[in-house]
């Protein structure tokens, strides 16, 4: 079922790529054009797309409810931090991103936030002093 | 005789204190991450790359460091695979069939040897191979034309896939999302935005090496979250790192057999070393099973997959080099770290850049050398540092890669489109669509555009220009006949597998 699910979306996206793809015209001297290469790729991604729907093969194993949970928490920190990283800066954000992950990939609490607070100031220092990126201790909310 | 006095020079590029120095950092670093569950050359190149970045060395310094990590993957991989029964990547997975039972049977010293030494033996016959042959192919390479070119990419797409195992048709598919993702971005030739939803982030297309941490790094988060949160088995306990050098000497055959034979899988565009050792095994297997010992800890069973992958993965390198289509995921990797330091991997590297070309050569020598100093004495820091929990070191990962990723434009959207291949990856990986051919279609999908259309304005329109040169024929007929070996390979598994169930 989930291998005919995903023949279904990957059809969508081919097929909305290649109705897009049609529109791009072609400038002055040059042959073939923008729109023909994604008719190439799209048109067989469609075909292909359309037979794992029909002839689907291999059985797919989801996880069960608790372990998606854990997926999905790790999911909500990854992407907290790609949105806290410039508010937050450097050091205070890697300490939740590596406290939480140490959480949700089991450790004890107290291990993981020592873990953070230990690494966190260790590789903005080694990032931003030793390798010279820039790389803000305090973000804006702080300034 | 040119090849040596090429070589000579490679050697006084690679001892500089500079690449002495990464060399030896990475072969280091790279044992520890091939031995490290969850950490495969793959995960560890892509993580180093933003590094390698953010040191500011030249292509040739990075080039070194990523190969050293490379191959030092691939004799670490097989620490965890003889003393956990886990193996550390995907091409250790032979090892454990017979080097798990050698250390239950208190031999894992004989076991960690024989895997040095045979590692140590197909890597060498494979940068032997590279030296002697990619000048070669570089030579042939020259006289590719544009529609050559196309068809090359069109071979690579259909081979990456390997011949057996997964199903054809999602090989395929991977590869043209991959292609689907590499036109994102302003067109090269006309420069009208394509596919950027009028987002002005996309219309530099999508940075290979931010969707390659994402695919690979983060997807093996998500992956591990899948098992349970308890801790790993205890490692079988060692009371001599002192091998038997006599056993040793009884696996010289499996080890020259092994090393050919990954060798040759390893050339092959896209079968890397998975296939090379997996060949390796069966055919030690075939050769010298006399007393039904393989899978019981047999150490030809070590020695042959273990020359088989590190020569495999040696050979791979052969391909990325002289034509720009790597043989291999982590060499696909590598290439994206190439084109972002603006070097153009293909015949003309051999010409325009003998530095980089033969300073790497030289340097996989010297760093062969120094993994089986590094591997023999030293195992036991290895197979302690191997014990830190996932809970501990994949948060960490997860941080470096964010720096890494986010150093490259300093932009969080970056990041964000990291997090969403990431997820990409996991939901492809859990439907067996391999990641490799999307990569190697976001890494190659421009220039097989361009050459496409470059054929096309040569002939005005006219499609006959693909099938018009002898090269270009050869390659769709292998095309042809490659593909159609994996289908009957396919068709064949699905039968048996059928007529298994039956039975069951």
């Amino acid at each position: 079922m989930s291998v005919r699910l995903a023949g279904v979306a990957i059809f969508m996206i081919a097929a909305l790529y290649t109705w897009y793809g049609r529109d791009y015209t072609a400038s002055f001297g040059d042959v073939l054009g923008p729109s023909v290469f994604p008719m190439i790729v799209g048109i067989p991604a469609m075909i292909l797309s359309a037979s794992l729907v029909v002839f689907p093969t291999g059985q797919v194993a989801w996880p069960d409810r608790s372990h998606m949970l854990r997926q999905v928490a790790a999911l909500a920190i990854l992407l907290g931090y790609a949105f806290l990283l410039l508010p937050l800066g450097f050091p205070l954000a890697t300490f939740g991103l590596i406290a939480g992950m140490g959480i949700v990939l089991g450790g004890s609490p107290v291990k993981a936030i020592i873990l953070g607070a230990l690494f966190a100031p260790a590789l903005w220092a080694l990032f931003d002093q030793v390798l010279g990126l820039p790389l803000a201790v305090l973000g804006r909310w702080f300034s | 005789m040119e090849t040596f006095s090429l070589l000579a020079h490679g050697f006084a590029v690679a001892l500089t204190p500079l690449n002495i120095a990464l060399l030896l950092l990475g072969c280091f670093a790279g044992t520890l991450i091939g031995a490290l569950p969850g950490l495969g050359p793959v995960n560890g190149v892509a993580i180093l790359i933003p590094l390698t970045f953010a040191f500011g060395f030249d292509a040739t310094s990075s080039l070194i460091l990523l190969s050293s990590v490379y191959f030092g993957c691939m004799y670490g991989g097989r620490i965890s695979s003889i003393l956990l029964n886990i193996p550390g990547d995907e091409p250790a997975v032979m090892t454990t069939l017979d080097g798990y039972p050698m250390a239950q049977q208190g031999r894992a010293a004989d076991a960690l040897a024989i895997s040095g030494v045979a590692s140590f033996f197909g890597a060498t016959v494979a940068v032997i191979g590279l030296t002697l042959f990619a000048p070669m192919l570089a030579r042939m390479a020259i006289y590719f034309g544009p529609a050559d070119y196309f068809a090359l990419y069109i071979l690579a797409f259909i081979t990456i896939g390997g011949i057996a195992g997964v199903d054809p048709r999602k090989t395929l598919i991977s590869a043209l999302l991959g292609l689907m993702i590499a036109t994102m971005g302003l067109d090269p030739i006309s420069g009208i935005p394509r596919y950027t939803f009028d987002n002005y982030h996309l219309y530099d297309g999508i940075d290979a090496i931010v969707a390659l941490v994402g695919l690979f790094a983060i997807s093996e988060i998500l992956m591990l979250l899948e098992k349970a949160a308890k801790d790993r088995a205890k490692p079988i306990g060692i009371d001599s790192w002192i091998p038997d050098f006599r056993t040793i000497w009884t696996t010289k055959w499996a080890i020259l057999r092994g090393s050919v034979v990954g060798f040759v899988a390893g050339v092959l565009p896209g079968a890397g070393a998975s296939l090379g050792s997996v060949m390796s095994y069966s055919m030690e297997k075939q050769a010298s099973d006399k007393d039904d010992t393989f899978g019981k800890g047999d150490p030809r069973g070590v020695a042959a997959p273990e020359a088989g992958n590190n020569a495999a993965s040696g050979g791979a390198l052969i391909p990325m080099l002289s034509l720009g289509v790597p043989g291999s995921g982590t060499t696909a990797v590598m290439l994206a770290m190439l084109i972002s330091l603006n070097v153009q991997p293909g015949p003309l590297l051999f010409e325009r850049q003998p530095d980089l070309v033969w300073g790497l050569v030289a340097s996989l020598y010297l760093g062969n050398v120094a993994l089986l100093i590094l591997n023999l004495p030293m195992i036991g820091i290895f197979s302690r540092l191997m014990m830190v929990p996932t809970w501990a070191l994949m948060p960490i990962v997860a941080a470096v890669s964010f720096v890494g990723v986010f150093s490259i434009s300093n932009s969080t959207f970056d990041l964000e489109l990291m997090i969403i291949f990431g997820v990409l990856g996991y939901l492809l990986r859990k439907l067996d669509v391999s990641l490799v051919p999307l990569v190697l279609g976001l890494l190659l999908g421009g220039d097989m555009e361009r050459n496409l259309r470059r054929a096309m304005s040569i002939s005005d329109g006219d499609w006959g220009v693909l099938i018009a040169s002898p090269i270009s024929v050869t390659l769709y007929v292998l095309t042809v006949l490659f593909l159609g070996l994996s289908i009957w390979l396919t068709m064949r598994d699905h039968k048996r597998m059928q007529s298994r169930t039956m039975e069951g």
